[in-house]
């Protein structure tokens, strides 16, 4: 039996519900000569901001159990040489890329997303209001819901392509943030940016990273990433990209269960290259070892009294 | 399809062999045909671990020959602990050959030596086998903690390098610092080749500048994913480098720096050009 994998982001159609991290996969070139990149619907780029950023000092990355820290500081060459140096290359590429926007202030956000949304190489937007990884502002804008809304209303007025804005764990009511989100304009959210985290060398005795403090992901965040999902999916319409700590189809049917349209790999593709070409086999297997004909079938399932976008609409493809 | 490809990939491999050279470095060699044919030396691999739960380790290629390539590594941390307890015949993951290894191509005569510090020593077969086969004199400058973890020194003297050899404590060869016994050598080399810890690696650079020497560095960062995708392993270059990865000026730091990744600008560059 043939089982139906597509998605769909707002207007976005995705062929497969496994989509890759921002800032962990390069632009998909990086890594195209070690899996079947069918099994990647859509590459979410790394963030890109107003003005170039050299990023954070070294060491940018400290392993630690299931998991890792990083701060690497939203290095980035800034929205004009990446528009004339960059964007331009992903028109070959064979699969669909979503432009992240990063920023300081407002309209740095309003700045930059429309510059790149203006470009037909860019699939979709996605708005990175939660950086943890930037001294002060970064991650403010979704820890404060006057801040999120002011952002997301102003990016949302730049452009009509699908505008996903991504949360942070780190505040005391995801649910809260995501309504403001969904008010302000969104056509879907990424739940979870990073979890904040610290490690010490006791030798050296100092804090490991250069930053001093980093952003924790992989498996060691997944029950807190769905949880996330889980609570988000009760408060809002609009679709919501899974991630945090997925490594295997169990753990993307997980985040589907509780709500998510789509996930994204980020840290897993560190631990095996080919994860999403194994994600996208198993959700198949899955899907058709219980007959299911559509992974559209199974979004939120496992969130009692949740009703998914797709049923909403009645839409059983 | 980029034009790396057919030469790195995922390779499914077994364990041909596992050596205990000193309490805690292991010498992996593995089936891996392809690998072992595309190989370039000073390359690495990402090499997998069993569980999954956990980023693959960057290991250096140590050996290539025939069906066979070899990782040799110290055990410190959970990961390389998971890859020291493999057996014979159990199966092994990795990704590459990735990184563009030593700058040789221009090397045809002369003499190098080859700086190596502890676990350094683990990319530095391939570029003295590839160097001798051309005619190069290579003389190795070997520096570890104590004579028990001068591993596979021997290995380097039959491929036909003159090797010096220092420790920590004395226990073998000069005691002190392989790049002090650099700094004291009578002879000049033509080119300097290094690979181990970065205080090594700065100390050896610092030679080559005294002496005027060309010195190529093998840099060591933590690796996430080996191959450019995640920017975590940068080290500050100058823009003017042919290594200089597309990036403009930053003007209000008024420098001409630029972060160069590691894994994939790298991992070898001219120490002159590093502003670290
Ligand atoms: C090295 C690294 C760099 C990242 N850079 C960005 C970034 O630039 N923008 C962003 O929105 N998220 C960034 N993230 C967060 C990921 O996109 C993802 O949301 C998070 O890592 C959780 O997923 P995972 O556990 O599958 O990695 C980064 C994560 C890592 C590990
Ligand atoms: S380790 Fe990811 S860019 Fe080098």
């Amino acid at each position: 039996m043939s089982v139906d994998l597509r998605v769909r982001i707002g207007t976005l159609e995705l062929p497969v519900p496994t989509l890759t991290a921002s800032g962990c996969y390069g632009y998909g070139t990086e890594f195209e000569d070690f899996l079947d990149m069918r099994s990647v619907g859509a590459v979410v780029l790394k963030s890109v901001t107003r003005k170039p950023r050299l990023g954070n000092a070294t060491p940018r990355l400290v392993h630690t159990p299931s998991g890792m820290l990083n701060a690497i500081g939203l290095q980035n060459p800034g929205i004009d040489w990446y528009l004339d140096h960059d964007v331009a290359k992903f028109a070959a590429l064979p699969w669909k890329v979503i432009g992240s926007v990063a920023g300081f202030a407002v309209d740095d956000y309003a700045y930059v997303c429309e510059r790149l949304a203006a470009r037909p190489e860019i699939a979709a937007i996605e708005i990175n209001i939660s950086c943890p990884n930037v001294a002060h502002e970064g991650e403010t804008f979704a820890c404060d819901p006057h801040l999120t809304e002011k952002v997301v209303r102003s990016a949302r007025a730049t452009t009509d392509k699908p505008l996903i804005v991504k949360l942070s764990p780190n505040v005391t009511d995801i649910a809260a943030i995501a309504r403001v989100a969904e008010a302000a304009g969104a056509d879907a959210l990424a739940v979870i940016n990073t979890v904040r985290g610290m490690a010490i060398d006791i030798d050296a005795r100092k804090p490991r990273l250069g930053n001093i403090t980093g952003g924790l992901s992989g498996p060691a965040i997944r029950p807190i990433a769905v949880l996330a999902v889980y609570e988000v999916a009760r408060a809002v319409k609009i679709p919501i990209i899974g991630q945090g700590g997925i490594e295997t189809a169990t753990d993307a049917l997980e985040f589907l269960l509780a709500g998510a349209s789509a996930v994204c790999i980020g840290t897993a593709n560190y631990a095996d290259p080919r994860v999403p070409e194994k994600i996208v086999a198993g959700i198949r297997e899955y899907l058709a070892r219980r007959n299911l004909r559509s992974v559209r079938q199974i979004i939120g399932e496992a969130n009692v009294g949740f009703a998914n976008s797709y049923q909403k609409e009645g839409d059983e493809g | 399809m980029t034009a790396h490809a057919m030469q790195r990939r995922v390779h499914d491999a077994h364990v041909l062999d596992r050596t205990e050279l000193a309490p805690d470095v292991v010498l992996l060699g593995v089936h891996a045909p392809e690998a072992a044919r595309f190989t370039k030396p000073g390359q690495f691999a990402m090499v997998m671990l069993p569980g999954g739960e956990n980023a693959a380790v960057a290991l250096g290629i140590y050996e290539a020959h025939g069906d066979r390539v070899s990782f040799m590594f110290f055990v410190c941390g959970k990961r390389t602990h998971d890859l020291a307890r493999l057996h014979i015949g159990d199966r092994i993951s990795f990704y590459g050959p990735l990184g563009n290894g030593f700058l040789l191509d221009d090397v045809h005569s002369g003499d190098v030596a080859i700086v190596a510090g502890g676990v350094g020593i683990a990319s530095v077969l391939l570029p003295a086998q590839a160097l001798i086969a051309r005619g190069v004199t290579v003389r190795l400058y070997y520096g570890a903690r104590s004579a028990e973890r001068l591993v596979d020194a021997q290995r380097f003297a039959d491929a036909g390098c003159e090797v010096h050899t220092s420790t920590d404590d004395g226990s073998h060869g000069y005691h002190g610092y392989i790049s002090d016994l650099l700094a004291s050598a009578s002879h000049t080399p033509t080119l300097i080749l290094a690979c181990g810890p970065t205080p090594m690696l700065r100390a050896t650079a610092r030679v080559g500048t005294e002496r005027h020497v060309p010195t190529q560095l093998s840099l060591e960062e933590t690796f996430a994913c080996g191959v450019g995708g995640c920017w975590g392993c940068v080290v500050p270059l100058t823009r003017t480098s042919a290594q200089a990865p597309s990036f403009p000026p930053i003007e209000c730091d008024g420098s001409d720096v630029v972060n160069a990744r590691i894994c994939a600008e790298g991992p070898v560059f001219w120490a002159h050009e590093l502003r670290w």
